[in-house]
């Protein structure tokens, strides 16, 4: 196969990856897929530089991406750290409720309220109609002892 | 230029139905627009890859008058692009399939098992490329990564995606026009920037003479300590090389990058040793506080 075509090919791959990194980044407010989302990006920028690598014959782009696995190994404890410190806080993983963070002499800059959940896709828990009535206790059974 | 090239037509179209897929496929909408949105994102996909070159298409090599061993090498030659260009794109195919499911996935546990299906992909990819050392690599250092996660997942999420914040965006529309805006761009930056014949290539099965041969053009020079054989990146050797280049060229950055990593080994203990929960009741809503959500 030629040598451009591969280039092409795996340029593509990488490009999607970082695109879909992103929008999950930028969408999602569960910190934990934010998390995963910027490991995809890494994940897009590695294959692009395999493939540079590939092409030009040089080691530098295999080099960048063992140094691009080191820093995502810091970026992950640091970011994980960070996750629980926040969860101790707010006792939840939604980043939204971090909007308000400021200095104590600041004035609160919001952009936006938190949007709510519509009703139509709370969750329907089951539930179950009465039936029957609730019998009467047997005093047979009730004092019954099967040894004397 | 008089018109608009049919790729740049398919990839703006493409970018337009990504962005579309997308919105329909994160969370805030109902089943039934996940299920459009993923069909307009399989639409998607393929129509980028349908501009790649190699998809669905054997080899263009057409010889002037092939004598008959000259036509069995080509039929050889053309089974094997076959099978070369059937792997990446299905290895290429799971990857970004799953790459897609993992950001747009409710429960954080199945975006976990999709990130790892995505990785899986990648190391293939990398594997495929030649680059042995990282396709391993990544498997062994992403198998911790991902470990953790699941027990951070378990420990904190919602287990089935049912928590307020597992259910909506942010600003769902917005985010996927621009993540779709900057594929497309970089797509058609890609596309058009290699119809032109390389300034600087060297033929994967180049022989010494023929490297020699092969000038760079326009000032981009190798540097003259790099030896430019083929056999370097795709040798049997190939972690032996990888390591003596590691470890003799890169060695200052092998240094900087173990401080690196023992200076976020100690600042995330020293963050976390310093996380206190708050223990006025206003301030804390506890643990259970969104389980109702």
């Amino acid at each position: 196969m030629d040598e451009t075509a591969l280039l092409e090919n795996y340029l593509a791959v990488g490009a999607l990856l970082f695109g879909l990194g992103m929008v999950g980044f930028f969408s999602r407010r569960n910190m934990i897929v934010m998390f995963l989302s910027v490991e995809m990006m890494l994940q897009g920028v590695s294959v692009s530089l395999v493939a540079w690598s590939r092409y030009h014959n040089d080691w530098g782009g295999q080099m960048l991406v063992i140094f691009i696995l080191t820093v995502a190994a810091c970026e992950a404890a640091i970011g994980l750290v960070l996750m629980i410190t926040l969860f101790q806080r707010s006792g939840s993983l939604d980043i939204a409720v971090w909007q308000r963070l400021r200095e104590d002499n600041l004035p609160p800059h919001v952009d936006r309220e938190v949007p709510e959940l519509p009703d139509e896709s709370r969750p329907e828990w089951p539930h179950l109609t009465p039936a029957g009535v609730e019998p009467a206790p047997d005093l047979e059974e009730v004092t019954h002892r099967s040894h004397v | 230029m008089t018109g608009l090239e049919p790729t740049a037509v398919v990839l703006g179209i493409a970018t337009l139905l990504g962005a579309l897929g997308l919105w329909l496929m994160l969370p805030g909408g109902g089943a039934a627009s996940r299920v459009v949105g993923a069909l307009l994102a399989t639409i998607t996909v393929v129509l980028i890859f349908s501009q790649l070159p190699g998809f669905l298409s054997t080899a263009e090599i057409d010889p002037d008058d092939p004598d008959e061993t000259q036509a069995m090498q080509l039929a050889e030659l053309q089974r094997q692009n076959l099978i070369n260009n059937t792997v990446f794109f299905v290895l290429a195919g799971i990857t970004v399939a799953a790459a897609a499911a993992t950001v747009t996935f409710r429960s954080p546990v199945y975006c976990a098992i999709w990130f790892a299906l995505s990785l899986l992909g990648t190391a293939g990819l990398f594997l495929f490329q030649g680059a042995q050392f990282l396709g391993v690599a990544t498997i062994v250092v992403y198998a911790g990564a991902i470990l953790v996660t699941f027990l951070f997942v378990l420990m904190l999420a919602q287990p089935r995606g049912f928590a307020i914040y597992d259910r909506l965006s942010w600003e769902r529309l917005l985010s996927a026009v621009t993540g779709a805006l900057m594929v497309g761009i970089l797509t058609l930056t890609v596309a058009g920037a290699f119809r032109t014949p390389p300034r600087w290539r060297i033929p994967l099965n180049a022989g010494e003479g023929e490297v020699a041969q092969a000038k760079p053009l326009q000032g981009l020079k190798p540097p003259a300590d790099v030896d430019l054989r083929p056999e370097r990146i795709l040798a049997a050797e190939h972690v032996a090389h990888l390591g003596a280049q590691l470890f003799s060229r890169h060695l200052i950055s092998i240094e900087v990058a173990g401080t690196l990593l023992l200076v976020a080994l100690v600042g995330s203990i020293a963050i976390a040793a310093q996380a206190k929960p708050l223990t006025s009741p206003a301030g804390r809503r506890g643990p259970g506080a969104d389980r109702d959500g």
